[in-house]
Formats: C-alpha cells, structure tokens, sequence
C-alpha cells in the first residue's frame, strides 16, 4: 500500500518523501515528552434516548447524538460510552451512523470531519498518552485551505495531526471556497 | 445467611408513618414492606401485595457473602401507594448504591415512578437525575424504565450527560 507522510503547517502543504503514512499536522503540535497540567473538562451529551448497562458501564445514546466538550462537537445518530470509572477519562467511545465532528485546533482553525463511523481511543502507557479518533466509513475532513478523503483517516490528538491512508486532497485556492482547480494527491 | 438469586433481598425495610416508625429486620431474604400491613417476601413465586400506605420509607439491600453486612443498594421514598397487580405508585425515589468499600457509587432521584416489585422494574414518564457518589458524571432526561436484575436503565426522551473529568494527557 503507497503510504505518504504529509505535512500541513500554518494553512501550506508539503510532502514528505518516502514516508508511508500521510500525516496533516496541525499548526499548534505539541512538543513531544511533556505532559500538561490535567485540567479538568466538561463533557456533555445529549440524545433523544439512551440506555444504560451499570454492569458493564455502558451507556448507548441513539437519536440525535450530541457531543460537546471543550474541543470538539461531534454529531452522530449512535454512540457507545464505556463509562469511565470515578475520576478517569473517558477511554472508549463508538459513533456510527452520519458521524459528523467539527473542531478548532489552539490557533483557530476549523476542521469539519464527516464519516460512517468514528472510534475514540484513549490510553495511557507508561506515562505516554495515545488519544486517537478513526474515521471509517468515506471519511472526509475539510479545512479552510483543502479537503482531504481517506479510508481509514485516524485523528491523532495527543499529537494534533491526521494520519492518512491513500488520500485524496482538493485544495481550496486562495482559501477560498469551491474555486480552484482540484488537486488531487494520491 | 441464604441468599436468593432472584428478585429482593432487602434486609431491612422501615418506614415511617404519620404516627409511628416501624423498622423490620430479617437475616433471611425479605422483600419489602411498604405499609403497615404488608410485607413482600422475596421468592420466584408470584406473590400479591397487600393493600396500604406508606411514607418515608426506606428498603436496604445487602451484598453477597462475604460482604453481606455491607448495603449495596438502598431505596427511599416519600410516599407509596399500592396500585393494582402489585404495583407501587413511589414519589421522591432515591436509589442510593454503593461499593464494597461503603463509598456512594451511584445516586438516582425521581419524582415520581410505578415500581414493580416482584419484577425489579420501575418506570416513569416523568424526570430521572442519576449522578455518580463523586458527581463527576451526571444523567437526567424524560421518562425511564430501570430493570434492577439486569441494572439497565433506558431514559426515553431528552437524555442530557454531563461527565467530569481529567483532561487527556499530553505527551
């Protein structure tokens, strides 16, 4: 499989050669080996119904799913929680069905995501932390300057950066919108 | 101490009445008793519920050997009344449950439900809070069914979550 490793910093496209993996940094990457502060944060959801498994620590929301937290606003029709147990983060969660995920990284820049499906992974080993989301399902996430489709597309959030398989990009002239030439990288 | 596998082992059932406060005790299995003439013992048989009326009252339900000095679950209300097929019209339920450890784990609140007690099942089509013992993650919505042998909760409309916690980690 042709894998690329590709870069975007501050809105400006550039390959990396003879890398494998299609990687979209964002602007605002942290610096690797240095925790921040646990800061708390509220996480909310709201659904038309849910069920819950106190057994298993489950909860399923169904109709309408919204997600919000600091970050992240996520729309969806299903979601599985693995509810975390007193004080932990959030380690599992399932989003199937019109999955729709709108962010603003520290410098300010949109991203729209839309997928089938999209699995949140958070772990932490050994004092490193892998906070991942994976879009599958003709996942396709759009910023100001490009569009970008990928199967499977897996959103690195400890790191701030995609992770791309085969992608396809558009990108927007100029910034702006549905105007250019379409550029498509494979 | 036996325990039955099904239905209710509430252990200590009281309750409190506009003139007296009654507190039953049974190392055995107990079922609750909701009134001051009747009191449900927990069995597989169906078993009919006599007729009454009682307020304030509050059902413990222990752990399993070998913690069965320990509550697991307790049960409180403001009021119930009996209804037909042994039903229970409860108002102000409160559902405390807790770990091994004694510490709360879970607190559901509901202004009003129908219990049934020989089924476990309780439903509403009114307002559920349920909020964990460190109030960290919080859940209310409109209208619910709660099947307590298989603790399953289903909240039918307007489910709002609201989780606490710790910001995810940087490397």
């Amino acid at each position: 499989m042709k894998r690329i490793i590709f870069l975007l910093a501050a809105g400006f496209c550039s390959l990396a050669a003879a890398q494998t993996n299609l990687s979209l940094s964002l602007p605002t990457a942290a610096p690797a080996a240095k925790a921040k502060p646990h800061v708390p944060t509220i996480t909310m959801i709201d659904s038309d119904m849910a069920d819950f498994d106190m057994n298993l620590h489950q909860a399923i929301y169904r109709g309408h799913v919204l997600v919000v937290d600091p970050q992240v606003r996520l729309t969806c029709e299903w979601l599985l929680v693995d509810l975390p147990a007193g004080g932990e983060h959030l380690n599992h969660v399932l989003a199937t069905t019109n999955v729709v995920v709108d962010f603003t990284n520290e410098k300010g820049e949109k991203y729209h995501v839309t997928a089938a499906q999209a699995i949140y992974d958070y772990k932490v080993v050994e004092a490193v932390t892998n906070e991942t989301v994976t879009f599958t399902g003709k996942p396709v996430v759009e910023t100001a300057t490009s569009i970008i489709y990928s199967e499977p597309m897996v959103w690195d959030r400890a790191r701030n950066h995609f992770i791309f398989t085969e992608p396809k990009m558009i990108s927007k002239d100029n910034g702006g919108t549905n105007s250019s030439p379409m550029n498509f990288l494979k | 101490m036996k325990m039955e596998a099904n239905h209710f082992k509430f252990l200590i059932f009281s309750f409190k009445s506009a003139d007296s406060k009654l507190k039953i005790k049974n190392l055995k299995l107990l079922l609750a008793a909701l009134a001051l003439l009747f009191a449900v013992i927990g069995s597989d048989r169906a078993q009919q519920l006599p007729v009454g009326h009682a307020t304030d009252f509050t059902s413990n339900q222990y752990f399993e050997p070998p913690h069965e000095q320990q509550v697991k679950m307790k049960l409180s209300g403001a009021e119930a009344l009996p209804l037909p097929g042994g039903l229970l019209d409860v108002r102000q339920l409160r559902v405390e449950t807790f770990g091994v450890d004694g510490k709360t784990e879970l607190v559901v609140r509901a202004p009003q439900c129908t219990y049934a007690p020989l089924d476990g099942v309780a439903n509403s089509a009114g307002h559920l809070e349920l909020e964990s013992g460190d109030g960290k993650f919080h859940v209310e919505g409109e209208g619910f069914l709660w099947r307590q042998n298989t603790a399953a909760l289903t909240i039918s409309n307007r489910v709002h979550t609201v989780i606490d916690m710790p910001a995810a980690a940087t490397d």
